[in-house]
């Protein structure tokens, strides 16, 4: 039976104690499951209550940024992983708020296995970024490989860890502040040379980009492999973690 | 020194400051998580686990993608 919009019955049940015959089976469910609101009104509630994440907020500015910057696709997309995100976060902490991390999907791989996993991937990898890196930058066919792999692995992470890890208690506050530090004021560095250049779409050789400093490197199929197999085995790295 | 000169600079004091923590991380006793530290904390909730693999996708969307 479908909880998302209440029927006579259901709306009936929720007076307990007042009826019998067809609808006990409605009561004892009226019960133990509290009454909700509306499914649309607990989406919205949902999607406010998952706005608490600074992640739903970074993403909001990436697609942003992104989106003014000439490439509205990248925005789109964006925008996409952070609305569910905000989606996902919110109705769980309505529904489920004690409700802890799902565990990891394995363990770590026994030698032998790992290595096998390990040389399939690495193929993979070679594979992916041969052939995705033949194609010209900003082509359709690169634009497909690159959205596939980042879906796919995105999806992968949603859930849960892909295998688990010790929890590595309270990371040490000063240490973590440097790092913070560092990384902000590295984008903050790429972010004011993006607004030093003539226009948001045009080079600037005075105030270049990192996109403006590896431009000659992708410019040829040999460096666009490169770059594209360093990628996706950073993208391996993150998943296993 | 020109604009160019200074910009270039700055991103190289930003991977010089990467590549002294972690080697402070790594090398010393020096109280700083390894990089790999860093990311496995972002990446115990759900909502940081899904923020630093978008982050990934975002560099390749960004470099490659239409």
């Amino acid at each position: 039976m479908s909880r998302a919009a209440p029927g006579p019955e259901d709306r009936h049940a929720q007076n307990r104690g007042t009826d019998s015959g067809g609808t006990a089976t409605g009561c004892a469910e009226a019960v133990v499951t509290p009454p909700r609101p509306a499914g649309r009104a607990l989406a919205a509630l949902a999607a406010l209550a998952g706005l608490r994440a600074p992640v739903v907020w970074i993403l909001l500015a990436i697609a942003f940024f992104t989106s003014i910057s000439g490439k509205p696709v990248d925005g789109v997309l964006m925008l996409i992983v952070a609305v569910g995100l905000a989606w996902d976060a919110g109705r769980r902490a309505l529904r489920h708020p004690e409700t802890g991390e799902a565990t990891a999907r394995t363990d770590r791989l026994p030698g032998r296995r790992r290595r096998v996993v390990v040389i399939t991937l690495v193929v993979a990898g070679v594979v992916y970024a041969g052939v995705v890196g033949s194609f010209s930058r900003y082509s359709w066919p690169a634009t497909a490989g690159i959205i596939g792999l980042s879906t796919g692995v995105v999806l992968i992470g949603w859930h849960r860890p892909v295998r688990a890890r010790p929890d590595g208690g309270r990371l040490p506050v000063a240490g973590t502040l440097a790092w913070i530090v560092v990384l902000v004021a590295g984008c903050l560095w790429e972010l004011s040379s993006l607004y030093l250049q003539p226009s948001l779409t045009t080079d600037s050789y005075a105030h270049p980009t990192i996109s403006t400093l590896t431009d000659p490197l992708l410019a040829t199929s040999p460096g666009r492999m490169l770059v594209l197999f360093a990628w996706v085995a950073f993208g391996w790295y993150l998943v296993d973690r | 020194m020109t604009w160019h000169a200074v910009t270039i600079a700055g991103y190289l004091l930003v991977v010089a400051g990467i590549v002294v923590l972690q080697l402070l991380a790594t090398k010393t006793r020096v109280p700083v998580p390894t990089f790999g530290e860093l990311l496995s904390r972002a990446m115990r909730s759900r909502t940081g686990r899904v923020g630093v693999l978008v982050a990934w996708a975002w560099i390749g969307l960004h470099f490659f993608a239409r």
